[in-house]
């Protein structure tokens, strides 16, 4: 995870392309965190990211609430309201089929992907 | 895709609960961090600052998940609109100004589009009107041309025609309406009996014509729905009921829908009867027989399936052999002509209104350009204000699309005004302007739905191509450098626009005047050139007098009676009637047969005769140049005489002394055949056509010796000719309560009619290039007033260091040449185009004279100098001292 997120994290000079695959990585690992770890609320999922990659989401917590409002409009997951831990009020987000379905697909382009540019990479060394 | 947006309808009508549940789960979000950062042993305080770190800008998200939430076309929409009308209203001048200019170029070209978009682009308002041509022979004598259709030659192409569904003869007739006083005189059309199944319409009251009510002695008619309203009072019984035309019984059969006109050139006609009327017995052979009188136009409706070429070539059958059978009438017409009736109606007004509309467009180029250039100007004051909203997070999208929108609502504003303008401009301005417009079916132009498309589109367009460049200097902008003093770059690219604007204007202003110039100097040249009678003092008009009151004889002594009582009111010197008179048209032309050069009957020279009376030619001021004029023994029992004017002896007795010459002219009384006349008189060219550079030859008949009704009465009036028109109408009330005065026009407006069409375009282009100078003025005055209030600094350091007034004032005006130059010299390729457009149009001015573009350079360079004189001035009294330290 970290060395595909490397490889598409270097600066690419743009920061609108830079932000666009961001984006995207970043609807991706919240997908995934919600299809293993069940419904969270934003706190919990960025806490689970904080885990998962510091670098990633050293900028901003709130941008996890972009990437989830996106997910949402999208039909991949939904949000209700419920309780947190400290019995207070929280939205909690959790994967829907279609989410399921979509984080299938990504992760078998994602990991066909960086098959190719692992192999190109390996290549280039060789030389 | 579908749910998104869905999603964000969603969003758009629930703003304000899901901004409310975003903010608590934001709150919350925070306590928690909060709460974890106490946990690790940061001071409250403390843990409140590092929660917000490391959520990040709060508002921005709040901000960011706004705009995804709702739609952001729609949500995004409402706030620019809110934002762009703010903008405008703080800067009321800017927008005054700036609508203002786009009015007038919209308004001009909406009212243009307008009229070109009723008069040429519209179907006919028929039945299928694809199928509707115009039929006509072609008179092979001379350029071979289209020309009318006798009745006898009418009859047999409609006996014979096999490719025609229905063929429909027309023309025009004015019928008096006596059935109540006061006596009206109304414009009728003589039509055969299937016009309205021809074109595809059915009478709202009764029917149309029946096959046997073409047949002499029946007086039936259709009634327009707008006399059927106004004198019978839209009584629905008038079905059947007798009304009193020409002092004769017709039945009612019809009364015709209220939006039906036909023919559309001729908006005067209020009813139509069948052609029994010219099959009437009366002293003459009935028209319906005379095989040579050409009077008649057709309109045909083409079978399905047969197309023009073909109906051509089956018409053009027939024509040959009727030539062969009546070679004295028809050898010279043995084709035929097959034209799209909107062709023929409208294909001469095409051009003009095409070259109307282009001027327009560059008037509307212009004025987008002005706009431009104000929008430019107040970009670089709101450069800062770009780049600030741009460092607090605006996206550069966002930024331009703020000031499209803000180009959009000005030109919304615009098109607005510009429409009011045109409505102004065809309601209140065109039917004033002239009744004599050859343009047909131009006064029902309006605004209608299409009209309202093009406007928006218009105003779609120019927004988009006005804003375009500030827009660009946006997108070129730096936050961090604009935001600095001065920001010199941005200014400085902006004044090359703005240059290159104003050049383009510039540019195109020339072309706009060259053409206004070529139509002014052409109308000058129609109007000053003599007609061939003096138009001052002279009042003309007609009298309808009822045929079946008054015969032959009758006529005669009415007319004898009335000239003779008109002669005796006061500030009348002269009184006289004729038929046509000048600047008519060509209305009657006729063969004659010259007795010394006999021919036989196809061979014959023709040309333009007329009627008139004694005295008629000195009451127009047509000079006798020889001979003598017709006295009132030139009667039925005197010898028959003819006088001609000058072009007629030279064209057909070169170098003879024509007094004495004898023709034999085809125009007969009906009774003794053709006789032959001698020539007494010789009197100076008097035009028939305004726009003919030759004169045209004509030849006199003394009304006396050819009998063919009551002429246009004529006087000569030592008083402004209207005041004595009271008069006239009293002594016509004596004689006759029946007979109504109609076209009562003074001989000023007789000639102002025949050029009503050179006037229509000069009036129009010339209004065009002086909307179009004034906009290049006013934008080359602002540019350069930019230009020297940005030089302030310099100029103050130049007159600081001794630079006196003069070298300042050149500084400015030299500026400013330099813009109109470039201009002028771009502007030359497109005026000899727009000469070359305009040259059908021109009259009596030489091709490629330069004196014309010399002139409009001229007017350019003087215009554009004055406007460079308040800026320059400005510049040179710049106080040096002020200018240094105001930066």
């Amino acid at each position: 995870m970290d060395r595909k997120g490397a490889c598409y994290d270097t600066p690419l000079g743009m920061t609108k392309d830079r932000s666009e695959v961001l984006q995207g990585t970043l609807d991706l690992i919240v997908l995934k965190t919600l299809d293993a770890l069940g419904p969270l609320h934003g706190y919990g999922i960025a806490r689970r990211i904080e885990q998962l990659s510091e670098d990633l989401l050293r900028l901003n917590e709130g941008t996890v609430y972009a990437s989830l409002l996106r997910l949402v409009q999208k039909g991949w997951i939904r949000s209700e309201w419920g309780a947190s831990e400290n019995k207070r009020k929280a939205k909690f987000y959790s994967i829907t089929k279609a989410g399921r379905k979509q984080l299938a697909r990504e992760a078998e382009s994602w990991e066909r992907i960086s098959g190719v540019i692992g192999r190109v990479l390996r290549l280039e060394s060789q030389d | 895709m579908l749910r998104a947006v869905l999603s964000r309808i969603f969003g758009t009508f629930h703003r304000r609960q899901l901004d409310d549940e975003f903010a608590e789960e934001v709150r919350e979000h925070l306590n928690m961090l909060v709460e974890r950062f106490i946990a690790r042993g940061m001071g409250p305080a403390e843990a409140f600052y590092a929660a917000r770190r490391q959520f990040g800008g709060v508002t921005q998200m709040k901000e960011h998940l706004r705009e995804r939430r709702a739609l952001p076309p729609f949500d995004v929409l409402v706030q620019d609109v809110r934002h762009a009308f703010r903008q405008l209203r703080n800067a009321q001048w800017f927008t005054v100004s700036a609508a203002l200019t786009l009015a007038l170029g919209v308004g001009a070209s909406t009212a243009v589009f307008a009229v070109l978009d009723t008069v040429v682009l519209r179907p006919l308002p028929y039945a299928e009107p694809e199928r509707l041509m115009a039929f006509r022979s072609i008179d092979r004598r001379g350029a071979p041309h289209p020309t009318n259709l006798s009745y006898p030659t009418f009859f047999d192409f409609r006996a014979r025609n096999r490719v025609f569904a229905d063929m429909v003869s027309y023309r025009d007739e004015r019928f008096t309406l006596t059935d109540s006083l006061p006596a009206v005189r109304v414009g009728g059309e003589i039509v055969s009996f299937d016009l309205f199944p021809l074109l595809g319409v059915q009478p709202v009251l009764g029917r149309g014509f029946l096959p046997e009510e073409e047949k002499a002695g029946i007086h039936v008619v259709v009634l327009s729905h707008a006399l059927w309203k106004s004198r019978f009072g839209g009584d629905r019984g008038i079905l059947g009921r007798r009304v009193r035309i020409d002092g004769m019984p017709f039945t009612v059969v019809g009364v015709a829908p209220a939006d039906f006109r036909f023919p559309l050139d001729n908006p005067d006609v209020q009813l139509w009867a069948p052609l029994s009327e010219d099959a009437t017995v009366s002293e003459f052979t009935p028209l319906t027989e005379q095989r040579g009188a050409r009077v008649l136009d057709v309109i045909v409706r083409l079978k399905p399936g047969v197309t023009a070429d073909q109906a051509r070539a089956q018409m053009d059958l027939i024509a040959g052999s009727l030539a062969r059978q009546y070679p004295d009438e028809n050898k010279n017409i043995a084709t035929t002509w097959v034209q799209p009736e909107l062709e023929q109606l409208v294909g001469g007004s095409r051009k003009p209104l095409w070259i109307l509309l282009g001027a327009v467009a560059l008037v509307l180029l212009i004025a987008c350009a002005n706009v431009a250039n104000l929008l430019l100007a107040r970009s670089i004051e709101r450069a800062r204000e770009f780049a600030l909203r741009m460092a607090l997070g605006a996206s550069r999208p966002a930024v331009v699309r703020q000031v499209l929108f803000e180009g959009l609502t000005l030109g919304l504003l615009g098109t607005a005004g510009g429409v009011l303008l045109a409505l102004a401009a065809l309601q209140g301005v065109l039917p004033l302007a002239d009744d004599d417009i050859p343009i047909p079916r131009i006064l029902q132009a309006g605004i209608d739905g299409r009209v309202l498309v093009f406007s928006m589109v218009m105003a779609v367009l120019t927004s988009v191509l006005f804003s375009l460049a500030p827009a660009l200097q946006i997108v070129r902008v730096d936050p961090s450098g604009a935001l600095k003093e001065g920001a010199p770059n941005i200014a400085r690219g902006h004044h090359r626009f703005r240059s290159a604007l104003i050049i383009g204007q510039i540019a195109l202003g020339l072309v706009l005047l060259v053409g206004a110039e070529l139509l002014i100097a052409s109308f000058l040249y129609l109007m000053q050139r003599d007609p061939g009678f003096r138009p001052g003092h002279l009042l003309t008009f007609d009298i309808g007098l009822s045929e079946t009151q008054y015969n032959v004889a009758g006529q005669l002594a009415f007319s004898d009676r009335l000239i003779k009582r008109l002669k005796a009111i006061p500030g009348v010197r002269t009184a006289a009637s004729g038929r046509p008179l000048p600047l008519r048209g060509h209305q009657m032309s006729v063969a004659f047969d010259i007795e010394e050069h006999p021919a036989p009957a196809p061979e014959r020279p023709y040309s333009d005769m007329a009627i008139v009376t004694p005295g008629y030619f000195d009451t127009m001021g047509i000079s006798l140049l020889k001979g003598r004029d017709f006295g009132e023994r030139d009667d039925d029992e005197a010898p028959p005489v003819l006088v001609v004017n000058e072009a007629f002896a030279r064209k057909y007795f070169p170098g003879e002394e024509v007094i004495g010459k004898r023709i034999k002219p085809g125009a007969t009384n009906g009774k003794e055949g053709m006789r032959m006349r001698e020539i007494v008189g010789v009197v100076g060219n008097a035009k028939q056509e305004a726009l003919n550079t030759e004169p045209d030859p004509i030849y006199y008949f003394p009304y006396k010796q050819l009998s063919w009704g009551l002429g246009t009465i004529v006087l000569r009036t030592a008083v402004p000719p209207l005041r004595v028109e009271p008069a006239v109408r009293a002594v016509l009330m004596s004689l006759d309560r029946e007979a109504p005065m109609y076209d009562v026009r003074t001989g000023e407006e007789v000639s102002a009619a025949a050029i009503a069409g050179p006037r229509f375009l000069m009036v129009l282009m010339g209004s065009f290039a002086g909307i179009a100078l004034l906009l290049t003025v006013v934008g080359l005055y602002s540019v350069l007033s930019y230009a020297v209030a940005r030089r302030r600094r310099e100029i103050g350091v130049r007159i600081a260091v001794g630079a006196g007034r003069r070298e300042v004032l050149g500084l400015v005006l030299r500026e400013a040449m330099q813009l109109v130059v470039v201009g002028l010299t771009l502007g030359l390729v497109g005026a000899v185009g727009a000469e070359r457009l305009l040259k059908s149009m021109i009259f009596g001015v030489r091709r490629g004279d330069v004196s014309m573009v010399t002139v409009a350079c001229c007017v350019m360079v003087i215009t554009s100098m004055a406007a460079a004189c308040v800026p320059a001035t400005r510049a040179a009294s710049v106080d040096p001292m002020q200018a240094l330290r105001s930066e």
